[in-house]
């Protein structure tokens, strides 16, 4: 509100009145404006402070006040993380994960919303529907329970089975083999969360107009024709904001999220060469050791990494498509 | 017409989005609500629980006045016990006027984010942060305390020595530790069930004709007639905690994992150590003849492998000095016809077991603390020789009798982890030391005190060793944290290697990437301070 005062300074009177009785008109939705401001200034905004924490020399004992009276080390912090003789891999394990994340995750959701719009089933759509977007509300920890039921080499369902059908020999350590983790996490997100991000783009495609279809079909056009011509480019508009917005996300999982939650529970030991990540790396180093300077920098680096993304997938998709979130 | 439905079809989504955008807030929520309501329930019962205590003690209180309830962090995540309910815990109050309202901590990040917000309870009992713990700005002195409130509490000069900082205080006494002389004096004080030991099945090993079993390859062909006669089990599993351990000290290599050993004087990382290499490719030998399971490496808790040696799928099960007993007790429970046996403590001429043990760990009386008094006055009751016997042993003539031989005649078993942590016995050595827990350890005739003794002979006390500890945000806590965490990285992949020269390889890897990181001037500063830490004990 201090601001609108200050930018109505320079209006003239009558300007002045004007705006008034528009804010007046409109002073419910100010409120919701206003209590979501409040809201990002006192959650996102003012814990922003504690960044500062990652040039200083900031020790657990001082307490919060420590954050402020602590000395400045400038770039130490992001120094020793950059020459940490892992750092290479963390990057590389956070990056790989999250592009193949994006590449497999992302389009999932489309092509499932538009193979489900072309069932003509109602009853078996919704069914279809609804089970796939239940396991969204099931917690990390109890989806990687029931991977370990499935996936383990001693007890799990899915080795057992091939062994017993003769496919292999022995049994696979998806679970614990370093070559298996990519491909498990994205996997087990994609089941994860594809059917929640469904719904989304069938309600993209139900607002296309169906006369467009009855046209394309007396023309001519066959199924897949309808599907390229005119179901994607009805839901272009989507697919580009959610696009973007996975990119924004992307360091930590993208439309499917969940980096952390399956670096920390997935990873072990064994498959730690590819499944430690610059977040459980931050997490280990720096919270349990008590080290958050050390933490915030890593934090901040990666950071810096997620601007980047997200600047960049803007200006590209503006250019590409035309549309953009800013 | 085209465009409105461009418009409808892109705003009816943007409209779900934010409503999911908004569930997805509302679910954060939901989880957040589940866990506050958990902690709820967990709060709620621990009101009953304080409940109960309330009820138990009203009764007490008028005898020994009003209870002060003091809340206790306990910073060990597996803590077994999480009420102070009991009949130990009741005539702890009794007798000291004090009521503890525990909590357990989750992880091992919850302490440090305690320190740093200033949010913390009366007292609080752990191993690790000691020296963060150990300042003034967080916790008392207890020599201060002690001054102050309870100048007749009496402490040995090496207890005080040990476990004071460089302001000159201390701020705790670790509990289980002993000096070379308490050790000697007592006879009947073993060591405690944090000694490595390995079980096998008995019934196995009749069935193979009970082969020798006196040096390690003895043991590593037993593995193999099992691995042979037995396909479908598993010839070894390990506790995720004690997988090294036996095996190192089979090597010789005389100190454990993270830690210094000492040599003409010289301390250097346990990664120096000259067998390090031979241990290494051995274990990588079992796995790749079969006889442990690369998922060993992943187990996430440290249940699983009980699960395999209890459930009949395990052959050999490597935990501590008391697994046998132990195992024994569970797999009779399960109706399981086979029983366990322990394995010698000693395979080998070069058995060592060094003990560089300073105390493990120490109660805090932190500056939040309600009653400084009585907190100090309640470490002065547990370390009382009654409060010593009370916690460990249990009530007396209910619990335990004292034989005149210098130990006590336990009415119960100490491998009967149900009993003993149904009824608080042992867990409430805020206070304590190891000769009374290593008499809690003396029942003739099991298989424990069989291995205890065996591993006190091999015993050789180096506390000053113990002594080397890194500070909390100097330089050489991050070199050594940094070590720690890439060994624990790179061990398993020498273990899992797939020939012994990938193996070998990977060693020496391991070592190029310990002294890339710092680990030079790492053992110059042990050096250091071990000479600066011998003079203590002159």
């Amino acid at each position: 509100m201090e601001l609108e005062s200050a930018a109505t300074k320079t209006l003239t009177s009558r300007e002045r009145t004007y705006v008034w009785k528009r804010f007046k008109k409109q002073w419910p939705l100010h409120v919701f404006v206003g209590l979501g401001m409040v809201f990002l200034l006192i959650f996102s905004y003012t814990p922003m402070f504690g960044i500062i924490m990652a040039f200083k020399d900031y020790s657990i004992v001082t307490g919060i006040k420590g954050i402020f009276t602590s000395d400045w080390v400038g770039l130490r912090y992001f120094e020793e993380f950059v020459n940490d003789y892992r750092f290479v891999e963390l990057v590389r394990n956070t990056l790989v994960l999250s592009f193949l994340k994006v590449i497999f995750a992302f389009p999932a959701p489309i092509l499932f919303a538009i193979l489900l719009n072309e069932v003509k089933n109602m009853a078996f759509k919704r069914f279809v529907q609804t089970v796939s977007y239940l396991p969204h509300f099931i917690s990390w920890v109890v989806v990687v329970g029931i991977a370990f039921s499935f996936l383990s080499t001693d007890i799990g369902i899915l080795n057992k089975l091939l062994v017993t059908i003769g496919l292999i020999d022995q049994p696979l350590d998806i679970l614990t083999g370093a070559n298996y983790f990519w491909g498990l996490a994205v996997s087990s997100a994609i089941w994860k969360e594809m059917g929640w991000w469904t719904i989304i783009f069938l309600a993209s495609i139900a607002g296309i107009n169906p006369a467009l279809y009855e046209a394309a079909q007396i023309d001519g056009a066959g199924r897949l024709s309808r599907i390229r011509h005119i179901t994607l480019p009805g839901i272009k508009g989507t697919i580009v904001v959610v696009l973007i917005l996975t990119i924004g996300s992307i360091l930590g999982g993208g439309l499917v999220g969940s980096n952390f939650e399956q670096a920390y529970l997935l990873g072990n030991d064994i498959n730690n060469s590819t499944s430690e990540i610059v977040q459980t790396y931050a997490f280990k180093v720096g919270l349990a050791d008590g080290r958050f300077s050390y933490a915030a920098a890593i934090d901040l680096i990666q950071s810096v990494i997620s601007v980047i993304l997200i600047f960049s997938s803007n200006t590209i998709a503006k250019r590409v498509s035309g549309s953009s979130l800013f | 017409m085209n465009k409105s439905s461009f418009g409808k079809g892109f705003i009816l989504p943007l409209t779900i989005m934010s409503v999911m955008a908004l569930s997805a807030c509302s679910g954060a929520n939901g989880d957040s609500n589940a866990n506050s309501d958990s902690g709820n329930a967990a709060a709620s019962s621990e009101n009953t629980a304080a409940g109960n205590t309330n009820t138990s003690t009203d009764t007490a209180a008028t005898s020994s006045g009003d209870a002060e309830e003091l809340t206790l962090f306990i910073n060990h995540s597996w803590y077994p016990v999480k009420d102070f309910t009991g009949p130990i815990a009741d005539r702890i109050t009794e007798k000291t006027g004090v009521k503890l309202k525990v909590t357990v901590a989750t992880d091992d990040k919850q302490l440090p984010l305690m320190i740093a917000s200033g949010d913390l309870p009366d007292l609080i009992f752990s191993a690790s942060d000691i020296d963060r713990l150990s300042n003034a700005n967080i916790s008392y002195s207890w020599n201060e305390l002690i001054e102050k409130y309870a100048p007749d509490f009496q402490i040995d000069a090496t207890r005080i020595a040990i476990n004071t900082m460089k302001d000159g205080n201390f701020y705790t006494i670790r509990n289980a530790f002993a000096t070379e002389e308490e050790w000697k004096a007592n006879q009947y004080a073993l060591g405690n069930d944090g000694n490595p030991g390995i079980a096998v099945r008995e019934d196995i090993m009749n069935e193979l004709g009970n082969p020798p079993m006196k040096t390690l390859d003895d043991f590593v062909n037993i593995l193999n007639m099992v691995k042979e006669k037995h396909p479908e089990m598993v010839p070894l599993i390990m506790d995720k905690n004690w997988i090294e351990q036996y095996f190192m000290g089979q090597f010789g290599i005389d100190t454990g994992i993270g830690n210094w050993y000492e040599s003409e004087g010289q301390v250097n990382y346990w990664l120096k150590h000259p067998k390090a290499q031979e241990f290494f490719l051995f274990m990588n030998s079992l796995y790749r003849y079969g006889y442990i399971l690369a998922e060993n490496f992943a187990h996430a808790n440290d249940q699983i492998d009980d699960e395999y040696a209890v459930g009949g799928k395990a052959f050999a099960h490597s935990h501590t000095v008391s697994v046998a007993d132990r195992d024994n007790i569970s797999a009779k429970k399960n109706g399981a016809a086979y029983t366990f046996k322990m394995i010698p403590s000693a395979l080998s001429e070069e058995k060592v077991q060094v003990s560089t043990g300073i105390g493990w760990s120490g109660t805090f009386i932190t500056k939040k603390n309600k009653n400084p008094e009585k907190s100090i006055k309640l470490m002065q009751y547990l370390a009382s020789d009654e409060g010593k016997k009370l916690t460990m042993f249990g009530i007396e003539g209910e619990h335990w009798t004292w034989n005149e031989e210098g130990y006590p005649n336990l009415k119960y078993s100490t491998a009967d982890s149900d009993f003993v942590n149904g009824n608080g016995i042992k867990w409430w050595f805020l206070y304590s030391d190891a000769i009374v827990e290593g008499l809690w350890g003396y029942v003739p005739g099991t298989q424990t005190t069989q291995a205890l003794i065996e591993t006190k002979e091999k015993t050789v006390y180096k506390p000053e060793i113990g002594l080397i500890q890194v500070q909390a945000d100097s330089a050489e806590k991050t070199i050594k944290t940094k070590i720690d965490e890439m060994v624990t990285n790179e061990k398993v992949k020498i273990y899992l290697a797939k020939s012994e020269d990938e193996a070998a390889k990977l060693f020496e890897n391991m070592l190029k990437t310990a002294d890339k990181i710092g680990l030079a001037k790492l053992d110059d500063w042990a050096n250091k301070t071990y000479a600066e830490k011998k003079a203590l004990f002159k």
